[in-house]
């Protein structure tokens, strides 16, 4: 099964990182702001050749006119649109999607993962199947309806016999996202259903389709930390491997890798779950894997839990169910007692109700590497239904569909249809492809520079690793690209980061969706997106003159 | 009718300009006029004079370049004033994926209207138009009188003080014109204001109050029409028929007072009224049919009940 990130299907790596709430909420306040202050003087700047002195006045009042009318839409009148934007799509075959989506699942079977499979591979194999099909069928359908369907109201001007009644235009806006957001619903709705169906018709009878729910170890530096080789604070070692996130962690020396796990409830065992990475410098016993311990540990009082060692399934995960009462020898008494993970072991943390875990993972095997990142390794609550992962997949991608229909419409309120369709679709890739590559030119980590030193460096076949010269142009050139990355810093706020939305990479490897690093940030992107849209949507329609010539 | 103004224009110029700005054409030149309540306004011009556009401003699809609109005692840009207004556009801009019912009642969701009121009025405006036949099927389907009727109905959906109606008659059958001046003549008599913009002259001059005639955008005449339409230098009489020496009586008479007879002859009825009068009789009568003369080419119809035409 191929990685197609575009779709939101990344099998690679999951890393799930903490989205803090009150901070989006802050960053969005200030790029909201920012943008309606800069809205506000340009429109001010523009009104004086066109208006004179009694321009700012004319703004000011059409903005006041404007909110006024922007905060008190007609809930039924917005309805009427929407339901008449769904008849619209439903009359004019949108439909016709279940066609090639029948078709898709008629045949696939015979192309997919044979019951002989391993079971993990056998769900993720349909579970990414079944979301690459809907994504692919869905948003295309979306992002045509949504971006289609206000320019060419207006270009046949039935839009007329509604302006001319007592609507605002942000109704116009409102009812077209909600009229296209429920034909996208729909449809996600029967596909996603089918494709439940399916995938449980699929799977072998010895396949248990569960989601596990994983606790990562705490976000930021103090989640994951190693030691070196020496025992020394340190990074892990890189051996250049295609999963940027791994570290690896050198065998049969001191070299540790310490996850902090926040323990939010007690129970009477835990379990350990892992899938890390083996990199073996010499061929070794092949017959053995390499060979891993996990030490639990509290440096406060001086506790030190070694578990029992275990061979690292390399294609696979390592469980190991470890009982609150563990056995632990005073190194210097050589006295041994019981300790409680909950009350001896715990760290009191405000990561965790009842504290944090400290868990160093060793690898044993010298001249061995092990690779382990921060979502290689948790502690495993009991699992959830796959039904409910499933749904969180799915909300995923109806997450996604809404964010096409609100950037579709907003651009089909001051453009036409092939530059709306253009321009959102760019939001699209760019919010969920090119975001690491946009994050990376503007932390200058991206090498060879920005759009004008790239330039340079392919005229003078220069590669991007060696230093520019020293001289007026190349001085030139990047202060050229210093300005464009203040441009390109604006443009990384407007655009939705969708990074976090491809939900179901999660179900198909097996687990749930996290709320917080997951859930959270794409349901509070979606939910910052819809004012600056219906906002920047009812102030191009209500600029614009529906009848200029 | 009454004098108080429902639209007020005061030196309304609209300059359309082109991507960079530049001046394209100037379709009005300080127009000011009022419309007053309960009056048949009808705004008249020759193609590019201005009527649409001034139609199109008061209805807050275009803004002015300059001047002022007051409709309703509310600016032009005050989207509250459409509450009371009806428009008939020039085309029958209407979805055509939904049909006639369907149409009505999306209208009229648009109004605090309620859902009861909605289909009351929904059917009685379908009667009204004429299309309890095609009440179920779609606009795509409709012909351009039957779209320009629908269009007619949603304008009046609201039941509105004041109508606008951008070429009313533009592609109706002379009954259909018909009945759109009977309708409008009914507004007026429901002490509603309809300004309607023609160049179809005849239609304006049935059943226009006031009008106001526009070339290259600005004002050429105003006033009511009878005024503007009456000759004062001349006298017509109608009788019945005269022979010959009653005429040469009546020419010497007129010698005596210093007056000319310009012309005499049998006054004509218009093509329109042959048209009504036709299409009436073929409905009180269906089966009668137009039989050529022997003279004629046309070959003979077969006809149950033959009877010539007049």
């Amino acid at each position: 099964m191929p990685t197609v990130a575009a779709f939101g299907i990344n099998l690679m790596s999951l890393q799930p990182v903490e989205f803090e709430l009150l901070f989006g909420i802050g960053l969005w306040a200030v790029v909201f702001g920012s943008f309606v202050v800069l809205f506000l003087i340009v429109s001010i700047a523009t009104s004086f050749p066109l208006y004179g002195a009694a321009g700012p006045g004319r703004v000011l009042a059409g903005m006041l006119r404007g909110f006024k009318e922007f905060v008190s839409p007609s809930p039924r009148r917005v309805y009427a649109i929407a339901s008449l934007t769904f008849k619209e799509s439903i009359r004019k075959k949108a439909l016709l999607v279940f066609v090639v989506f029948a078709v898709l699942f008629m045949f696939a079977s015979w192309f997919m993962a044979s019951p002989s499979d391993r079971p993990d591979m056998q769900v993720r194999n349909y579970v990414a199947f079944v979301f690459i099909a809907i994504n692919m069928l869905v948003l295309p359908v979306v992002l045509l309806l949504s971006c289609w369907g206000l320019p060419e109201d207006i270009r046949i001007r039935s839009l007329h016999t509604v302006v001319t009644k007592p609507v605002r235009r942000n109704e116009v806006v409102l009812g077209r996202m909600l009229g296209f957001a429920s034909v996208g619903t729909m449809i996600l709705l029967i596909m996603s259903t089918v494709g439940f169906i399916w995938i449980q018709r699929q799977v072998s009878d010895n396949v248990e389709l569960l989601c596990r729910v994983p606790v990562y170890a705490v976000a930021g530096p103090e989640g994951v930390k190693f030691l070196d080789r020496s025992g020394n604070p340190g990074a892990g070692v890189n051996v250049g491997d295609i999963v940027e996130t791994r570290s690896f962690i050198e065998g049969g020396t001191r070299a540790t890798g310490i996850w902090t796990f926040p323990l939010d409830e007690q129970a009477d065992t835990l379990k350990l779950e892992s899938r890390f990475e083996a990199f073996r410098t010499f061929k070794g016993d092949m017959n053995r894997s390499i060979r891993v311990r996990y030490v639990l540990v509290n440096e406060e009082k001086s506790l030190k839990v070694p578990l029992p060692p275990f061979e690292v399934d390399e294609f696979g995960t390592n469980e190991m169910v470890v009982t609150r009462t563990q056995k632990w020898t005073d190194e210097q008494t050589l006295e041994t007692k019981n300790v409680d993970i909950y009350d001896d072991l715990a760290v009191p943390s405000e990561d965790g109700q009842f504290g944090s875990l400290v868990v160093q993972v060793q690898c044993l095997d010298r001249s061995q590497y092990l690779g382990v990142s921060r979502g290689d390794f948790f502690i495993r609550l009991p699992d959830r239904s796959f039904t409910t992962g499933y749904i969180k997949a799915v909300i995923g991608v109806w997450l996604k569909v809404l964010i096409i229909v609100m950037s579709g419409v907003t651009a089909s309120c001051f453009v036409k249809w092939p530059v709306a369709t253009f321009l959102s679709f760019k939001v699209i890739v760019i919010g969920q492809v090119a975001r690491g590559f946009l994050d990376k030119v503007l932390s200058g980590k991206q090498a060879g520079g920005g759009a004008a030193e790239s330039v340079y460096r392919l005229l003078t076949h220069m590669n991007d690793t060696t230093a520019l010269p020293e001289n007026p142009l190349t001085s030139f050139i990047q202060l050229f690209d210093h300005g464009l990355q203040h441009l390109l810093w604006m443009v990384k706020f407007m655009i939705p980061d969708l990074r976090s939305f491809g939900m179901s990479d999660w179900v198909a490897r097996g687990f749930d969706v996290p709320w917080g690093g997951v859930m959270l940030p794409s349901i509070a992107i979606t939910v910052g997106y819809f004012l600056p849209c219906v906002l920047l949507g009812y102030f191009s329609l209500s600029m614009r003159e529906l009848e200029a010539k | 009718m009454s004098d108080e103004p429902v639209i007020q224009i005061r030196n309304l110029t609209k300059i359309y300009r082109d991507f960079w700005g530049r001046k394209k054409v100037q379709a009005l030149n300080s127009l000011s006029l009022e419309v007053n309540k309960g009056e048949v306004f009808g705004l008249l011009g020759p193609n590019g004079s201005g009527k649409t556009t001034t139609m199109k401003l008061l209805l807050g699809l275009l803004f002015p370049t300059e001047g002022d609109i007051s409709i309703l005692g509310k600016p032009a840009s005050d989207v509250s004033k459409n509450e009371k207004i009806g428009y008939l556009p020039e085309e029958s801009y209407l979805y055509r994926f939904l049909n006639a019912e369907e149409t009505l009642d999306f209208y009229g969701r648009l109004f605090d209207i309620s859902a009861e009121e909605r289909k009351q009025r929904t059917n009685e405006l379908i009667e009204m138009v004429g299309l309890q036949h095609a009440r179920r099927r779609q606009l795509k389907e409709y012909s351009k009188g039957m779209t320009r009727r629908i269009g007619l109905a949603q304008a009046l959906i609201n039941n509105p003080d004041l109508v606008l109606l951008d070429e009313p008659t533009s592609g109706l059958d002379p009954e259909g014109s018909q009945d759109m001046k009977k309708l409008i003549e009914n507004l007026r008599d429901q002490g509603k204001t309809v300004v309607m913009c023609s160049h179809l002259l005849a239609d304006v001059q049935d059943v226009c109050d006031r009008i106001a005639i526009l070339y290259g955008g600005e004002l050429k005449e105003l006033g009511r029409v009878e005024d503007l339409l009456k000759e004062q230098h001349e006298t017509q009489f109608v009788t019945s028929h005269l022979d010959d020496t009653a005429v040469d009586e009546i020419k010497a008479v007129l010698d005596k007072h210093g007056a000319s007879l310009k012309t005499c002859g049998h006054p004509t009825s218009s093509l329109e009224d042959l048209f009504m009068k036709t299409v009436q009789r073929s409905k009180d009568r269906p089966g009668q049919r137009y039989i050529p003369s022997a003279e004629s080419k046309a070959p003979p119809a077969e006809s149950e009940t033959a009877d010539s035409g007049s």
